[in-house]
């Protein structure tokens, strides 16, 4: 790995963009994304700007137990995502679709059917800080070395 | 003197400034230990009393599995919401989240579990199913045929001239093996959860 390699990889690893996208939950993980922003957990210190525009985002937070209404367009966010790009599902509701995830519900939970899910934080909700370290525990692996891994 | 440029050189220069921008830490990403997380085991022995998995709201999140030589609750991540509810209802301390123990030691709390078996005397044919198919009738008359005859007076339930009878409601544990292997669906349990605080007197404490 060359300097400048190794440079791109320190830079990116600290400059990415987040989106977030609700299909379908309660609003109480909406509530914790929002915390990160906030002075306690203040996300933008690690260099993550949560600027909600998939076509600027390297990193999708996915929110909610993936109701009827987003079969195709949760797709559509996630293509219109540049690459490198990774998902990360927050809470419960993605992950197994939990209360929402009844006999008779309308529900597709899990959202790992849908798009590719690279880390997943359980909780109901899950606390900022796990929110943060999932972020943190993605950026370095997903970002590092592209060029060479993709040619 | 808010105006003055020089004012604010000498601002800028100040020693503890210049330490505070350049080092200013946050706090780091700690959770506290009376957050609730998930239940942890205590290392007290689960008695299979199966009240977590009655009282869980969140379904799939807790399950109570043969682990080797003995029973212990495992909780499934991405379906557990951290409520507590099993570690206030196991009556054996197997579990632990926070301070919830702590909590229930100091106020006196404790969630009861009862059960209450109703029959439809309409819909029961006197088949006897549910008598045999129970696992506490098993343990107290293992002699129990299959028409639910019984001579001991010590069970839950027994046919008596082609009628159930409840005899030992108290005993019921709430596992619903009767309700599953009733064929005309006679037979109902209703788990009662009640909450529950005994004074806690100064000197006990």
């Amino acid at each position: 790995m060359n300097l400048l390699q190794r440079i791109k990889n320190k830079v990116r690893a600290r400059s990415i963009h987040v989106a977030y996208v609700d299909v379908g939950s309660c609003n109480g993980c909406d509530i914790e994304v929002l915390a990160c922003l906030a002075p306690r957990y203040d996300i933008e210190q690690y260099g993550i700007y949560v600027h909600n525009n998939p076509r600027e985002a390297d990193v999708l937070l996915v929110i909610g137990a993936y109701t009827p209404g987003w079969e195709e367009k949760l797709g559509m966010v996630w293509e219109k995502i540049p690459d490198p790009k990774v998902a990360v599902a927050i809470g419960n509701c993605p992950i197994s679709g939990c209360l929402f995830n009844r006999r008779e519900s309308f529900v597709d939970a899990p959202v790992k059917k849908h798009i590719p899910i690279a880390a997943e934080v359980p909780g109901c909700p899950p606390r900022p800080t796990e929110i943060l370290e999932a972020i943190l525990s993605v950026r370095d692996s997903v970002f590092a070395n592209w060029e060479e891994s993709h040619p | 003197m808010g105006l003055s440029l020089i004012w604010y050189l000498r601002e800028f220069a100040r020693r503890e400034w210049i330490k505070k921008f350049l080092f200013a830490k946050t706090a780091p990403l700690v959770t506290p230990s009376h957050f609730r997380g998930f239940p942890e085991p205590t290392g007290k022995t689960c008695q299979h009393a199966l009240f977590c998995m009655m009282v869980c709201p969140a379904p799939g999140a807790i399950e109570v599995l043969h682990d080797g030589d003995r029973w212990m609750p495992r909780i499934h991540k991405g379906h557990c919401i951290r409520c507590g509810l099993c570690v206030e209802a196991c009556p054996n301390g197997v579990l632990k989240s926070g301070r919830i123990l702590e909590t229930m030691g100091r106020e006196g709390t404790s969630l009861l579990f009862s059960f209450r078996i109703a029959i439809d005397l309409e819909l029961c044919t006197g088949c006897g199913n549910c008598c045999t198919a129970c696992p506490v009738n098993k343990g107290i008359d293992a002699q129990m045929g299959a028409g639910g005859h019984s001579s001991n007076d010590d069970v839950i339930m027994r046919v008596q001239k082609g009628d159930i009878v409840v005899i030992h409601e108290d005993k019921c544990t709430g596992c619903k093996t009767c309700e599953v292997s009733c064929p005309t669906g006679a037979i109902r349990i209703a788990r009662i959860l009640e909450g529950y605080q005994q004074p806690v007197h100064e000197g006990l404490q």
